[in-house]
């Protein structure tokens, strides 16, 4: 495709300025998919990165793991329902934590160590094994949750020495501990000394083997008053605002697809009414249409390989130089289908062009005068 | 500059694409402003509700209402700090009810409070609420009796105030009893004695510096609290000041993208008149008046578009069912938005002055 190399190659602003803005949309699209993923699992990683296939949550607590709390009663009901291997409580609170002598906030999981709700994803160290023992995200290291590191709550109570590191188990976007519950309990009632009970805020069931997580979860809410059970997605995809952040960036990426075909479409449909006399004239000589979508498809091929170049290159540095204290991730399966929507959706907004190119009718050379044809 | 308008006037179909992305991108502006600002409306309804204009915190709570506690003596010292002309206690539990007749339940904030402040008249009588008007969605009406929390205790809506939602919850104004029963029952691990209070509003008394009056309170406490303004507490509200930042860059990369629309479409304008231009050029046009129309023409273009958006987030928005999505598209909002999107569109077609000043009015004549 002579043609199209050589037209690209004279006119390497027009073409360079398409690619870069090509570019910058595709990266758009990468830079908001990684964004989503990291801000969902820094909302709700501790929920999928726990051992219980399911979570029993409080019927009123909406799905929210911090408004949640289960009676005694409804502890020793879940319990009882057939098809539960064991079952285990799970509190949650949100901390003032003083850590490297600084006060932050931070989630505090409490759970029974060897039951369900476990944190699964120990990357260093291990699974506390001992009252006043924490595992930590090691998002947070860098704000005083080391490894080996001591914290403790600003209200007093137990001192937490973090034995273990997590990763993608942070919850409510903020440092988060995992420690046994009667820690937790204490750490409760430091806070608040007129505490009345620690209740758990969820609790973690393991199903005997061969029930189905799903048919246990909806066993447990049709049986036991006043809960709700989840699977563990479940639980994660209906945490409250997930599904809110997940709708709106949707709808920012869909735009930002037309977006992209509006102004691969416009530019070569443009470039082509601009060639119209020369197309013509070369079909007037035998150029083939088959030839002459060949040579479109070169350059969209070409401006389209050039802008995803730009595009992995700025997800490249703005990866590595990003510091949002979120845990950013880039899986390639996103980048490839992201690449291939946006090529296809390129050729789809070209295709306008294409019309126009296959309508050029070679007699209609005769009677234009700016070809040399009669008026 | 006649040119370019009358161009508009009589061509506009030449103008639809550019036109059709700059409409897009204001829907898409518009839509994600309204979001940040129905999100942080809907959070901080009941600390913009405070005439007060410093909260008193414990100082272990990071300034959050839920985690805070004000004891009684805690009060007293600090109703006692000269400059203080009033100091009254406010609280917050975060609980689920139950609507009569309704399958959902709804997410509220019992917020717990002394006295009439901003559009909130005094507190209802024990076991009643004032409920925010958002609750209607949830299928609330004035009269019904709604089931709190895991213990299912009766509050009775007995009419409804604006604007007094946290964290997009719905706000249930109460009185400070009724408030602290629902807490103990709902989060036995939060539960507050008598007299004790999350936070304290403090009025300031007249003439006297609210930042003097802050520093005089915590001292007085001996350190055990923490009083900031009212707009510090806003900004200290969960997720408050990251949404904003998580929308901010939304809507800076979406401008960017808007000025990169101008910017290629009317370079790519400019390049196929290039030949024109020398002739306007050769007979006495100046780069700056050519320049002139093609600004003219993308701010009008730009302004056009802009005003189709709006009008169609505004229709949209009618379509939302309400409660559904915490969309509130704010008068500011959409003149903000503008006049980036006019700037975007003014630094796009710079883009192009090179290209015109560069014309040789020789080559008019080849």
């Amino acid at each position: 495709m002579l043609l199209a190399r050589s037209e690209i190659g004279r006119a390497k602003l027009r073409f360079g300025l398409l690619a870069g803005a090509v570019g910058l949309l595709v990266f758009l699209i990468l830079f908001f998919q990684v964004l989503l993923g990291s801000l969902i699992t820094s909302f709700i990683g501790a929920i999928r990165e726990q051992s219980a296939p399911v979570l029993v949550y409080g019927e009123d607590a909406r799905q929210n793991v911090a408004g949640s709390i289960i009676t005694p009663p409804q502890v020793e009901a879940i319990a009882a329902v057939d098809g539960v291997a064991a079952s285990a409580p799970l509190g949650e609170a949100t901390f003032t934590m003083v850590a490297d002598g600084e006060q932050v906030d931070a989630s505090i999981f409490g759970f029974q160590p060897g039951g369900p709700g476990e944190p699964t994803n120990v990357v260093a160290g291990r699974l506390p094994a001992a009252p006043g023992e924490a595992l930590a995200s090691r998002e947070s290291a860098q704000e005083g949750f080391g490894l080996g590191d001591t914290v403790s709550t600003a209200s007093g109570g137990a001192e937490l020495v973090i034995v273990g590191q997590t990763a993608n188990s942070l919850y409510s976007a903020a440092p988060t501990l995992w420690t046994d519950f009667d820690t937790y309990g204490e750490l409760r009632r430091a806070v608040n000394p007129d505490a009345a009970a620690v209740l758990p805020s969820l609790v973690a069931v393991q199903p005997a083997d061969g029930v189905d997580a799903s048919t246990l979860a909806d066993r447990i809410t049709a049986e036991v008053e006043g809960v709700e059970a989840l699977t563990r997605d479940d639980a994660a995809a209906r945490a409250p605002g997930v599904a809110e952040v997940n709708t709106s960036f949707f709808l920012v990426l869909g735009l930002t697809f037309v977006v992209v075909t509006l102004v691969v479409g416009f530019f070569f449909l443009i470039l082509t009414v601009q060639k119209q006399d020369a197309l013509v004239l070369l079909r007037a000589v035998g150029a083939s249409p088959g030839y002459l979508i060949g040579n479109l498809f070169t350059q969209i091929a070409v401006v389209m390989g050039l802008g995803l170049l730009v595009a992995y290159g700025l997800l490249a540095l703005f990866v590595s130089g990003s510091d949002a204290g979120l845990p950013l991730t880039v899986s390639v399966g996103t980048v490839l289908a992201t690449s291939v929507a946006v090529v296809v959706l390129a050729a789809l907004g070209a295709s306008v062009a294409i019309v126009r190119v296959v309508r050029e009718d070679p007699a209609t050379v005769v009677s234009r005068q700016s070809l040399g044809g009669l008026a | 500059m006649r040119l370019a308008v009358l161009e508009l006037r009589r061509k506009p179909l030449r103008f639809a694409v550019v036109g059709t992305a700059l409409w897009l991108l204001t829907v898409l502006l518009l839509f994600l402003g309204g979001l940040l600002d129905g999100l942080y409306l809907g959070s901080t309804g009941v600390l913009r509700q405070q005439d007060a204009q410093l909260l008193t915190f414990s100082s272990d709570s990071r300034t959050s209402l839920i985690r805070s506690r004000i004891d009684v003596e805690t009060r007293q010292q600090v109703e006692a700090v000269p400059g203080v002309a009033d100091a009254d206690g406010l609280g917050l539990a975060l609980v689920g009810a139950r609507v009569p007749d309704e399958t959902e339940p709804a997410n509220t904030a019992v917020v717990g409070y002394e006295t009439a402040t901003g559009s909130v008249p005094d507190p209802p009588a024990a076991g009643t609420a004032w409920a925010d008007r958002s609750l209607e969605a949830n299928g609330v009406s004035v009269g019904d009796v709604l089931e709190m929390g895991p213990q299912q205790v009766p509050l009775e809506v007995v009419g409804w105030i604006e604007d007094g939602n946290y964290l997009g919850q719905s706000g249930l104004w109460v009185d400070p009893a009724t408030w602290r029963g629902i807490l103990a029952s709902s989060r036995p691990d939060s539960s507050l004695p008598e007299g004790t209070f999350q936070t304290l509003a403090v009025t300031v008394a007249d003439g006297a510096d609210p930042d003097e009056v802050a520093a005089a309170i915590d001292a007085a406490t001996g350190g055990l609290t923490r009083t900031v303004d009212v707009e510090a507490a806003i900004g200290s509200i969960p997720g408050i000041d990251e949404q904003a930042s998580t929308f901010n860059q939304i809507i800076g990369t979406t401008l960017l993208v808007a000025g990169v629309v101008v910017a290629l479409f009317f370079a790519l304008l400019t390049l196929e008149r290039t030949r024109l231009y020398g002739v306007f050029k050769a007979i006495g046009a100046s780069s700056r008046q050519i320049f002139a129309s093609v600004l003219t023409q993308s701010l009008v273009i730009t302004a056009v578009s802009f005003v189709l958006g709006t009008l169609f987030v505004e229709l949209a928005a009618l379509g939302i069912p309400p409660g559904a999505v915490p969309f509130q598209l704010e008068p500011a909002r959409i003149l903000s938005s503008l006049a980036l999107l006019l700037v975007v569109a003014t630094l796009g077609s710079v883009i192009s002055l090179r290209r015109v000043t560069r014309i040789d009015p020789a080559s008019a004549i080849g």
